[in-house]
């Protein structure tokens, strides 16, 4: 059963609704570009999650869910509460292990979580210098590269307050940007600009449309409508329907 | 494997816990007024006592280092850590702070207690904080939230501190060991074997890997076509 109506290996069908992609002509991403990985061609899956079927306990979430992302391509994910939109996005991550179904990707994936994971009383320069060795970067290059995702983002650089400290948009911004760290092929966004204000809201877009450009495969689960008209592609998750009653 | 990926991690579980101002002072407090509290009992039982309430805080410390890092380590093992490399890092710093925290206190014990073997009250002292860490890790580790933790720390504790170290009992608890150095330390009459020290430290930090590993471990993903 495919809870998503999709199709394995590209796409959906049925509930997938293709949207005129939003261009932002004057966007300067060359920076970005330089941070993020580049090299991905248009039309070129990044990302192939293929039959996926997932419970938790005994309760259904995904059931036969296939999505795949290409290179430049930005995709939505909507659905309902409980329709398993963050589950997908962390099977997708590779954080949890999918009953049914695999996960192909090209390249890293960056994650960037609904709920930031961040240490409370660590502030954002040393969020960024506990990812440098896992990354292979210097304590210089991880500065520099975690200071050009932060400023772009809007993030007060150089404020030392520990993350309990920072407004919740704040902290998300830091989230996102650790997601970014490292260079990515494939970015999975779950609800990222939750706590943005308006300007944040709108160049977090902007920046969404830089990434796609600079090659990255961009997923943003959203809630809301307006966000679809900036993306290529929706995909909608439905609640999979609970055990049929069986009549005597 | 490379140092600095495990002295980052180590560093880091360091600031964070020591920024815990409080909770340290409460952590750190809490042997003292165990030892204090006891000492009107005569020495033997107030070396004991305060040396084996050593455990509250290193092992505190451990679940609390344990439970905070949780909603990070995926992130972190999705970066490119592996998760022995960060159980490393916090076994690290936190057997470092134990024996910080440990030495300080044996030093007080020692000049209150007059025990006839004062190196021995150091050891005893050093082997619980020592043992605390995996203990304390792999309770943060399998228990889900920090009240859990906590209880079981404070079930363990009590019970080996509530139990006479002969019973059987006793010697399944992590501390009994420890517990009989401290004995022999004031009373040399007190002396048994602590083999049994070592059949319990060991299968405490396996646990904690494991926990650890079950917790952070990314699920082999492949790639398509040629990954840059």
């Amino acid at each position: 059963m495919m809870s998503a109506g999709a199709r394995p290996g590209r796409g959906v069908t049925g509930r997938d609704r293709i949207r005129s992609m939003t261009v932002f002509t004057e966007l300067d991403d060359e920076r970005l570009a330089r941070t993020a990985s580049c090299g991905a061609a248009p039309g070129v899956p990044v990302l192939e999650a293929n039959g996926i079927r997932h419970s938790y306990g005994s309760k259904l979430v995904l059931d036969g869910v296939s999505l795949s992302v290409d290179a430049k391509e930005v995709v939505a994910i909507v659905g309902e509460n409980g329709a398993g939109k963050s589950t997908l996005m962390r099977i997708c991550a590779g954080l949890i292990r999918p009953d049914v179904g695999n996960v192909h990707v090209q390249g890293r994936v960056g994650y960037c979580p609904q709920i930031p994971g961040l240490f409370e009383l660590l502030n954002a320069d040393e969020h960024l210098l506990l990812l440098a060795p896992a990354l292979g970067l210097s304590e210089r290059a991880v500065r520099e590269q975690g200071h050009t995702l932060l400023s772009e983002l809007g993030f007060p650089v150089g404020d030392s307050s520990p993350t309990r400290y920072l407004s919740g948009g704040a902290r998300q911004k830091l989230n996102l940007a650790l997601a970014l760290l490292g260079g990515v092929r494939v970015l999975l966004l779950d609800e990222p600009y939750q706590g943005f204000d308006h300007g944040a809201y709108v160049s977090f877009w902007e920046h969404v449309s830089g990434w796609s450009a600079a090659g990255l495969g961009v997923v943003v689960v959203t809630h809301l409508l307006t966000d679809l008209t900036f993306v290529d592609r929706v995909v909608e998750l439905a609640i999979p329907p609970g055990p049929r009653q069986t009549s005597r | 494997m490379r140092l600095r990926r495990v002295i980052v991690p180590a560093t880091m579980t360091g600031r964070e816990l020591l920024r815990r101002h409080v909770a340290m002072g409460l952590l750190t407090g809490l042997p003292l007024a165990f030892y204090v509290c006891s000492v009107g009992q005569g020495p033997h039982h107030a070396a004991v006592t305060g040396g084996i309430a050593m455990a509250f805080s290193v092992a505190g410390a451990s679940i609390f280092a344990a439970l905070t890092a949780r909603p990070v380590d995926q992130r972190l093992v999705l970066a490119g850590y592996r998760p022995f490399e960060l159980l490393l890092g916090r076994l690290l710093f936190l057997e470092l702070f134990g024996l910080a925290v440990s030495t300080l206190f044996s030093v007080i014990m020692v000049l209150g207690t007059g025990p006839q073997h004062p190196v021995m009250l150091g050891v005893g002292v050093e082997l619980v904080a020592a043992i605390s860490v995996p203990f304390g890790l792999a309770v943060g580790a399998l228990a889900p939230h920090e009240l859990e933790g906590v209880l079981i720390l404070i079930g363990v504790v009590g019970i080996q501190l509530t139990l006479d170290s002969t019973q059987t009992i006793a010697k399944l608890l992590p501390f009994w060991g420890a517990q009989r150095v401290i004995s022999y330390a004031v009373d040399v009459t007190a002396w048994t074997s602590i083999a049994p020290l070592a059949a319990l430290v060991y299968p405490s930090l396996l646990l904690a890997l494991a926990a650890y590993i079950a917790h952070t471990r990314a699920p082999a993903m492949r790639a398509i076509g040629t990954a840059s």
